[in-house]
């Protein structure tokens, strides 16, 4: 059970903040936005880890990751923060913002 | 503490979000209220999920601390981690307002 943490914790992120989508105009509605914003982001810090890895600069506990990674070296587990964290910030910004706006208008 | 591997890009990478902001995209995302909130919220949440990642008792990033400042806080987070944190979220969030404007 210990080999599925750091996944976990990604699961978590995304059920708590799932319920923010809720807000207008939303992150997952608009996959496509998301898309562009999330993506080019996570390539450059995907290619940083790699570096880091590789450099020794930090590694990642065996007994808590599931050891299927990708080129060259990365936990899947990390890739998927790459995804996962920003959707969370969106989703904060996104809710954030609705509701300011809404205090905003009164 | 030697090489500063994790510091000195850390560091960089959050000014290279910051430059980029201020010189290329000009989103205003920095004069938002909703960002700086949503960065506070960020942070709260960045503490309970990075301390239990790196969490010295049973970590599950371990960090070669000759590379950082030493100073890990709170819990064992190393302090770089905020900044990581900073470029990251920060970077995502110009890349979506960004295309607000262009609608």
């Amino acid at each position: 059970m210990d080999r599925w943490q750091y996944l976990l914790v990604l699961v978590a992120c995304l059920a708590i903040t799932l319920p923010l989508e809720l807000f207008r105009p939303g992150v997952y509605r608009h996959a496509w936005r998301a898309m562009r914003a999330v993506l080019p982001v996570a390539a450059v810090f995907v290619l940083w880890d790699e570096v880091a890895i590789h450099a020794h600069i930090w590694t990642y506990n065996p007994a808590f990751i599931t050891g299927v990674t990708i080129p060259f070296q990365m936990p899947i587990e990390e890739v998927l923060f790459f995804l996962v964290i920003p959707l969370c910030a969106l989703l904060t910004y996104n809710a954030v913002s609705a509701i300011l706006e809404r205090i905003n208008r009164r | 503490m030697s090489g500063l591997g994790y510091t000195v890009p850390a560091v960089l990478a959050a000014l290279a979000v910051g430059a980029l902001e201020l010189t290329a995209l000009r989103t205003g995302l920095f004069r938002r209220p909703s960002y700086w909130l949503s960065m506070l919220i960020v942070v709260g949440f960045q503490i309970l999920v990075d301390g239990w990642l790196t969490k010295l008792s049973a970590p599950v990033v371990v960090y070669d601390d000759r590379q950082t400042i030493g100073v890990r806080f709170p819990f064992d987070i190393p302090v770089e981690d905020f900044l990581f944190g900073f470029a990251l979220v920060t970077a995502v969030l110009l890349l979506w307002e960004r295309q607000r404007e262009r609608r």
